[in-house]
């Protein structure tokens, strides 16, 4: 089956009209990097689909200590746009340049893992989710967007319009560990933020993809690091933790053995980064 | 729904085509309007051999709705090449031995040519950076990025000569 008609709204307002008028047999795309092969391939066949380009969801702007960062905004953007460095770093790691200049920050919420390193980074800032629907508006931090995988708490009727990112405090750190360096599923990626008390950590943030059903927050591996010391031992403790909280798959990337072994690597590495760099600060 | 008429600037000449809902650009160029010089391989957007440019950026056309493009400025390898003789990408690229099959070439040259238009002087690592999304199976990339290097020059040569005119 073709499909049967496609829609281009012109405003929000219109893209929730839409939806509310077809319900969930309306497929929400942005980029169509994700959509799009699923239709090519013939595995998934929407009858009716809205593309979200000319929805005028594309702007970004800073409001009350948060930037609100328009949902189809693209990577390539986002590359460009220098307010958080750790943002810019995760869109490098997501694609090559024409998928970046088609891939948006709301369609990267999407993208199952070993995609998704764009979300990724946007969980360990604590983002905010802000979706629309022709009844209003409801904001939902993104570490409670997904439900399983693939699945999220968008109800029907509701559409991805804007996440807001706190304006961060602390060092951040991004490592990716894949294949190739780039242009390449992930077998891990570390996002962390950290905030120090002179020595001791008073806030942390350790977001991992890759080795889950979507991107998630290593929560005792956050509370391991918060009032210690950034040291060996306290380091090593985390990056156990956080693969304790893995569930990682086997794909044609990686086996979920490999990814395990490799989170506490990568949670030493990005932490590493962030003592580095708290080091040449300091001086 | 019925097809709707999209009109865009394609290779700089005002083009109006008829599209079904959710036609790709590389469907209309390829099968609507005999333009084939933009490959099609894996429609996942995985490949680049199916590159164009949309208003300067190089975009995967098997992902890219027809209707997405309504009113933009399309550019294909066919665009690219000049009524007599070849756009120094192009020669650039025989004189470096970079194509064998030539199913990526297209992609490859398009890439490059939205590079040196942001970026006249790349370094070697801007040229891999740009390169990453385009897949070559039987050259292998180092007289591609040899190409673009080279292109590079001969383009910055040119632009000299001219100034100085």
């Amino acid at each position: 089956m073709t499909t049967q008609a496609y829609y281009l709204p012109k405003s929000v307002d219109e893209a929730v009209g839409l939806l509310a008028e077809h319900g969930p047999s309306l497929l929400v795309m942005a980029g169509g990097t994700i959509a799009m092969p699923l239709i090519n391939d013939g595995i998934s066949f929407p009858e009716r689909v809205m593309g979200l380009r000319r929805a005028g969801l594309d702007s970004i702007s800073r409001s009350n200590g948060h930037h609100a960062i328009g949902a189809t905004v693209t990577l390539s953007r986002m590359l460009t746009w220098d307010e958080i460095p750790l943002l810019q770093k995760a869109a490098h790691n997501v694609g090559g340049w024409a998928i970046r200049n088609m891939a948006t920050v709301g369609g990267n919420l999407f993208a199952p893992p070993p995609s998704g390193d764009f979300a990724v980074a946007l969980l360990a800032l604590d983002a905010q989710v802000v979706l629309t629907s022709a009844a209003g508006q409801r904001v939902v931090p993104l570490n409670d967007f997904y439900t399983g995988f693939m699945t999220t708490v968008v109800q029907p009727g509701e559409l991805v319009s804007e996440i807001r990112v706190p304006v961060p405090a602390g060092q951040t750190a991004y490592l990716k560990f894949a294949r190739r360096e780039t242009n390449t599923p992930s077998i891990v990626t570390v996002a962390a933020l950290i905030t120090l008390d002179g020595q001791r950590v008073s806030d942390a943030r350790l977001a991992l993809n890759g080795v889950g059903p979507h991107p998630f927050r290593a929560r005792r591996a956050e509370s391991r690091l918060i009032g210690s010391v950034l040291d060996e031992a306290a380091i090593a403790h985390a990056g156990e933790l956080a693969a304790e909280a893995s569930d990682p798959m086997d794909d044609a990337v990686a086996s979920a053995w490999y990814r395990r072994k490799m989170i506490p690597v990568m949670v030493r590495r990005a932490l590493a980064q962030i003592v580095a760099k708290e080091a040449s600060d300091g001086i | 729904m019925a097809s709707r008429i999209v009109e865009f600037t394609l290779n700089g000449r005002l083009t109006e085509v008829m599209v079904k809902p959710l036609t790709t650009v590389q469907t209309v160029l390829r099968e609507q309007l005999g333009y084939t010089a933009t490959k099609s391989g894996c429609k996942q957007g995985g490949c680049g051999s199916c590159t164009v440019l949309v208003d300067g950026q190089p975009m995967m056309s098997c992902l890219l709705p027809a209707e997405d493009i309504a009113g933009q400025d399309v550019v294909t390898l066919e665009g690219l090449t000049p009524r007599d003789g070849l756009h120094p990408l192009q020669q650039a690229f025989v004189d470096n031995y970079a194509a064998q099959c030539g199913y990526c070439t297209s992609g490859m040259i398009l890439v490059g040519k939205a590079l040196l238009d942001s970026n006249p002087e790349p370094l070697r690592d801007d040229i891999i950076d740009a390169l990453a999304g385009n897949y070559c199976r039987c050259t292998a990339y180092e007289p591609i990025i040899e190409a673009i290097q080279d292109a590079a020059g001969r383009m910055a040569a040119s632009n000299g000569k001219e100034a100085h005119r």
